[in-house]
């Protein structure tokens, strides 16, 4: 079945103020795509749109290729899974799963069997008769995505909602949800700004920004190519560097950053001389020993973390430029001390130069 | 209690305060009802027999109702009217408190409870002379309604107890609103959408989700208008006919007129006693315990 999500040039408008400006995406069947964005930035707009609690100021959502316009939400092939759970107090936790086969008039017996079914599904066979106030954190959880699984819906829309957890079960539900995406083939439409989440489930991800999609890509392109700078500097850390381009000799680009001097990186997008740029540079690419084909400067050590397999250092160039580096607790020495000059150099490769930079 | 306010107000201003409620429970609720309960309890005499030998305690004064079939049926319409009249004034509160509550903007829901409020700001009894004056046979409903061509010639809306009980949801319904408005007020909206997303049309949404949360809320608002209901005077008295008596008339009958306050204390207690087991059995009946209504 085709469960492919287009946004066909959707726009939504509240009154006056755009929060979601002409955007165009099409999500494919059996994905599990993720929107990242900070708060405000209108993702859960965007999953109101598909869910149908709110249709399009312009444009369409076409699920399976079929325009939703006015479908309201009961009668969409889509369910969401709420930020806050949404399970309903007042049901045993067999009655939340079965809610949406009663609605559709299923008979108490297959229901009973549908919920058994997926309470295996979730892994908590024994808790059909509880009550949903008797749940732990992530007992909850489950339960919310076997209610929601129980309607066999096309798309699953999930609203942050491993946001309330604590980190560990944070975690060990992501590979959760993962698998029971990859077991079930549904669309899994994932919003949060916790780009962890997004990175390590997503087949594919959308970067939001002020109602504006930045980027949609996989998850390794989207942190190696990053294609605008509010990209470059929300998902991972990044060392930006503002400047203007000076010479471009094919992809390698310089930039004249000021006093820093010239520092080159690999472009991304239309570039042309003299134009504004920003040139990043990932902290876990920034090394303390010299390289060939690279750039280095001398820096002072404000601070420095030791985080198990890694540490992370606060320096500053001598103009004034926080530099955030992380580098393998084997590279230690105890001559590294807060007030230490040391040398940092990177690869041109590793660099990123994009136009622009009034993001960072 | 004592302990607490004492920690925070010191010894004498607590025992001050708990002395003033005490005056107020003892001397102004429960001294006058028991004075009713012996007066209801003894037959109803002359001043130079008070005191003799017919001076006893009995049941007599209780047992006329059940003797008396006009008063009875009286006391028994009285009962029935008043669930109809709580049932009406759920049918119409209900909608709009989940109006008020969930669909409009705060400035929609703030005008709206102000129209709402506007009235009972004017006292009950000239309230209802409004609805008199607007039923009454020359009145604007029958010159709006013989106007429209609805209707060849007027029309008596007060014989029966049509217009004794419209005026008493009227007169009431602030009493339902709000309950159930508090109550669908904290309702999470994502339980709506959640009931929504999974398939649920609006009428399921309401009978699963929203009302059985809003439950605690109806059952006040039914429990405060059926007690009104059945102990309103004015309305009855001013919107009602003769063959549409209400019991607190044959009350006051008894009091007033007949001159038998003992008669009149047995009548007033049985009332009060039907509507409490009444509102007992229908608490116990839709699971509403006193707790619920608390919060």
């Amino acid at each position: 079945m085709d469960s492919s999500v287009h946004l066909d040039n959707v726009v939504m408008k509240f009154g006056d103020f755009t929060a979601i400006q002409q955007s165009d995406l099409k999500i494919e069947s059996g994905e599990f795509f993720s929107f990242l964005g900070p708060s405000g930035c209108g993702k859960t707009t965007i999953l109101n749109m598909i869910s149908g609690f709110l249709d399009p100021t312009e444009g369409a959502v076409k699920i399976g290729g079929e325009d939703m316009r006015g479908v309201p939400a009961n009668k969409r092939p889509t369910s969401m899974i709420f930020q806050n759970l949404a399970l309903f107090p007042l049901m045993t936790v067999a009655e939340n799963i079965e809610f949406g086969l009663e609605v559709r008039g299923v008979n108490k017996r297959d229901r009973k069997k549908a919920s058994d079914r997926l309470l295996e599904l979730v892994a908590l066979p024994d808790s059909a008769d509880k009550q949903v106030s008797a749940l732990s954190g992530g007992q909850k959880q489950r339960i919310a995505i076997a209610r929601a699984l129980a309607v066999e819906p096309r798309v699953l829309l999930l609203d942050e909602p491993l946001s309330a957890l604590d980190l560990k079960l944070r975690q060990h539900m992501r590979t959760e949800l993962k698998e029971i995406q990859r077991k079930t083939g549904i669309t899994f439409i994932y919003i949060t700004h916790d780009q962890g989440e997004a990175l390590t489930m997503s087949d594919r991800v959308a970067v939001m920004s002020a109602g504006q999609i930045q980027q949609v890509a996989d998850p390794i392109t989207l942190y190696r190519e990053p294609v605008t700078d509010f990209v470059a500097s929300f998902v991972g850390e990044n060392n930006a560097f503002k400047g203007s381009i000076q010479d471009i000799n094919g992809s390698e680009i310089v930039v004249d950053c000021g006093p820093l001097g010239k520092l080159v990186g690999k472009g991304v997008g239309a570039l042309t001389k003299g134009q504004e740029a920003t040139l990043f540079i990932r902290p876990e690419h920034i090394s303390l020993i010299p390289v060939v084909e690279g750039n280095s400067f001398d820096v002072t050590i404000k601070e420095i973390n030791f985080e198990g397999a890694y540490l992370t250092l606060n320096a500053e160039t001598t103009y004034g430029h926080s530099l955030a580096v992380q580098i393998g607790s084997d590279q230690y020495s105890s001559n590294m001390t807060p007030g230490a000059h040391i040398s940092l150099s990177y690869h041109n490769k590793d660099a990123v130069v994009i136009s622009g930079g009034e993001n960072v | 209690m004592f302990k607490q306010l004492k920690a925070r107000f010191g010894g004498g201003l607590a025992i001050a305060i708990l002395s003033i409620i005490a005056v107020w429970l003892i001397a102004l609720v429960i001294l006058p009802q028991l004075l009713m309960v012996d007066y209801s309890l003894r037959p109803n005499l002359l001043p130079s027999e008070l005191g003799g030998e017919k001076d006893t305690y009995s049941l007599i004064n209780y047992e006329t109702l059940f003797a008396n079939k006009i008063h009875l049926t009286i006391f028994l319409k009285t009962i029935w009217s008043s669930v109809l009249v709580t049932l009406l004034t759920l049918c119409v509160s209900y909608p709009l408190a989940f109006y008020l509550a969930k669909v409009a903007t705060p400035g929609q829901a703030a005008l709206c409870i102000l129209l709402l409020i506007i009235p009972f700001w004017i006292n009950e009894i000239l309230r209802t002379f409004s609805w008199y004056i607007i039923l009454a046979y020359k009145g604007p409903l029958n010159s709006l309604l013989l106007a429209l061509g609805l209707i060849d010639r007027p029309m008596r809306f007060m014989t029966g107890d049509g217009a004794v009980m419209l005026g008493m949801v009227y007169a009431y319904i602030l009493f339902m609103i709000f309950p159930i408005y508090n109550a669908i007020e904290n309702l999470d909206m994502n339980q709506i959408k959640a009931a929504r997303s999974l398939g649920a049309g609006w009428i399921r949404t309401h009978y699963r989700i929203i009302i059985p949360h809003a439950k605690p809320g109806i059952a006040t608002g039914c429990i405060m208008t059926f007690m009104l209901a059945a102990g309103s005077y004015a309305v009855p008295a001013l919107l009602g006919s003769p063959g549409s008596r209400w019991f607190t008339q044959i009350i006051y009958n008894w009091f007033f007129e007949g001159g038998n306050w003992n008669q009149g204390a047995a009548y007033a207690f049985l009332l009060l006693l039907i509507c409490i087991g009444f509102i007992a059995l229908v608490m116990r009946i839709f699971k509403v315990g006193l707790g619920d209504i608390a919060r």
